[in-house]
């Protein structure tokens, strides 16, 4: 195959005495196959240009989860990234992965995203909610988040853990999940009362930026809205995230649309809408008010039949993994 | 290909985000682009519903597509949340038989007509780049930006999950860098272009929205950007509408003008700036568009 010369444009990151970061852009020019991974490419550098150049790697085969890095602006895996899919413009852009501390140029303190896992209680816990009785079904159930390898991509693009040091972040959150549904598990209901907590499952922004940069296709994000969906059930309401989600059926049945004039005082209670009125005069002030009497939907009495109907013979609809075997 | 379409503008276009709705209604008229009323149709139910009431939130999308399906037309909406709302059941609907025999069993159940998994839901920003001639569409812009320095912001839900939709997404989406293209405008390259706006966590987290919206608009901006597009009404309402007040939180100045699409577009068309609801906006377009000619 084809060699082509590429230009790898690398982040170089030096702590200095007082725990800062010296950071600096270096390029390097790289022969390589469009097929070569960016993980060859990187071990090229390191070891015929620069041997100071660090990053963590292992297994070479998208297993360990070690060689998680900003490849041109998103978080992939090094080892599975071909150069070819990560060139834009002739250039490979590579940054250290985004959300924790960076010690060495690509290497991160990968302890607050274990630190997040670990809060989850990452094991089977004994207790009154244990069943001994294991279907196929249930693997199937939590079979797409098995496949993790706690490489924290997910957590490096999430868009919530950016701006909030405490989410849970998306990998803690499928994990949890992967207990929550695990028949052995004896601690459910607890389980998702934590989850109901602020920073956890309902401070997701359900941007699916996981979804997409997952290399292994667990899907977090599908994770956390099984876990919302088995909150609710248990009656956890207690928290604007539930409560703003269940005003939805309701208004639905009603006139078919959402009461958007009544979703804040529903959402974040009377001192919660005292609070927003300096936003809500803001939105009126351009005629962004929105009518306490919603426009009815032609037939909208359908609503609340179909409603009935499946509250009365409730639907499984949720989505399960296809079996395969592991990668 | 037909540009007849069954229109979903969604709640927030026909109660706040007015503008939207009325750019998009105008500029489709001027390029041939048939909107038709839905009135059966109601709200999708969003994320929200999907989460607290999954059978019911799928029902709810197939009665939506059940009323486009008998008009014979596709949807076309302005929401990015619709549109992946209704995108997620109808693919849902089209992959697993066995679901859309359930629910179809609920819309009889309850009088209405089933679903027969055949339409597509589209947006309308894809129908105007994907669909209309783009020789028409070029020779419809009298008012070039001329160069004007404009943000593409994609709004998560018209990308992602990529696999669900009916056309370019994910990390390939490019549908609103061509249409500033298109308008003479130059598309600028920032890292907030494919991230969130927080609309959905608005009142649960609102500090962590407020700073979302912070970040995109200031990466925008130190980018070069001068103004900055969405094609989703939410993320109007976040990026535009709650820029001041996210100011008041993070303490900074931002004043980077957001609007929808369509009404940039409108404006590169030549309609009137009340047509297109200028003056709705908080964050004031008129002296970067006057500098560069659009007005």
């Amino acid at each position: 195959m084809a060699v082509n010369l590429y230009t790898f444009r690398i982040q170089r990151n030096t702590p200095r005495e007082d725990g800062t970061l010296e950071t600096r852009w270096q390029e390097f020019r790289v022969e390589a196959e469009p097929t070569s991974t960016v993980l060859t490419a990187l071990e090229e550098i390191k070891g015929h240009q620069d041997g100071s150049l660090t990053f963590r790697q292992s297994c070479r085969s998208a297993i360990c989860g070690s060689c998680a890095m900003k490849i041109n602006g998103r978080t992939r895996l090094a080892c599975k990234t071909h150069v070819a899919d990560a060139v834009k413009n002739g250039i490979v852009e590579i940054a250290p992965q985004a959300n924790q501390p960076v010690l060495k140029d690509l290497a991160v303190d990968i302890r607050p995203f274990f630190q997040r896992v670990h809060k989850i209680k990452p094991y089977l816990q004994e207790g009154d909610e244990t069943d001994t009785n294991v279907g196929k079904s249930a693997y199937e159930q939590v079979n797409h988040v098995t496949q993790c390898i706690m490489c924290g991509c997910c957590y490096s693009d999430c868009t919530m853990a950016e701006v909030s040091p405490d989410f849970l972040g998306p990998a803690a959150l499928a994990k949890a999940f992967r207990f929550v549904s695990d028949p052995r598990e004896g601690a459910k209901s607890e389980r998702l009362k934590d989850l109901s907590d602020p920073s956890g499952m309902w401070s997701c922004a359900r941007c699916a930026m996981c979804v997409e940069m997952c290399p292994k296709d667990v899907a977090p994000m599908e994770a956390i809205v099984k876990l919302r969906t088995r909150g609710v059930d248990r009656d956890y309401h207690d928290g604007a995230g539930q409560r703003h989600a269940l005003a939805f059926h309701t208004d639905i049945q009603k006139t078919g649309h959402l009461n958007e004039f009544t979703l804040l005082m529903r959402t974040v209670g009377f001192w919660g809408t005292l609070a927003e009125m300096g936003s809500a005069l803001h939105l009126i002030k351009k005629g962004k008010a929105p009518s306490p009497f919603p426009h009815k939907a032609a037939g909208h009495d359908e609503l609340k039949r179909m409603y009935e109907i499946i509250e009365n013979n409730p639907l499984d609809v949720e989505t399960k993994a296809d079996e395969r075997p592991p990668e | 290909m037909s540009l007849e379409f069954a229109y979903y503008p969604g709640c927030a276009a026909t109660q706040v985000q007015k503008e939207a709705d009325w750019s998009a209604r105008a500029v489709s008229e001027a390029l041939g682009i048939g909107l038709h009323e839905m009135p059966r149709a109601t709200c999708c139910g969003a994320v929200s519903l999907r989460e607290t009431k999954p059978a019911f939130s799928l029902a709810v999308s197939a009665r939506i597509l059940s009323e486009a399906e008998e008009q014979g037309r596709d949807i076309v909406t302005i929401c990015n949340t619709c549109l992946q709302t209704l995108t997620h059941a109808n693919f849902r609907f089209k992959n697993e038989p066995e679901i859309l025999e359930q629910i179809n069993g609920v819309l009889k159940e309850a009088g209405v007509r089933p679903y027969q998994a055949t339409r597509k839901v589209y947006h309308l920003l894809w129908v105007i780049t994907d669909q209309v001639d783009q020789e028409l569409l070029a020779s419809k812009i009298v008012k070039p930006l001329n160069g004007l320095r404009v943000a593409p912001f994609y709004g998560c839900h018209n990308l992602r999950p990529e696999m669900i939709f009916d056309s370019k997404a994910g990390q390939d989406a490019d549908h609103l860098d061509r249409l500033i293209n298109v308008m003479g405008g130059e598309a600028v390259a920032y890292d907030g272009h494919d991230k969130c706006c927080g609309f959905h966590v608005m009142l649960s987290d609102k500090t962590e929205m407020r700073q979302m919206v912070a970040k995109n608009c200031l990466s925008a901006k130190d980018a070069g950007a001068e103004v900055m597009i969405s094609p989703c009404t939410l993320c109007d309402m976040s990026m535009g509408s709650y820029q001041e007040i996210a100011e008041q939180t993070i303490g900074h100045q931002i004043g980077l003008p957001e609007m929808n699409f369509a009404q940039l577009l409108g404006l590169a068309m030549g309609l009137d700036q009340s047509t297109v609801g200028l003056k709705r906006l908080h964050v004031n377009p008129k002296p970067a568009l006057a500098a560069c000619g659009v007005l």
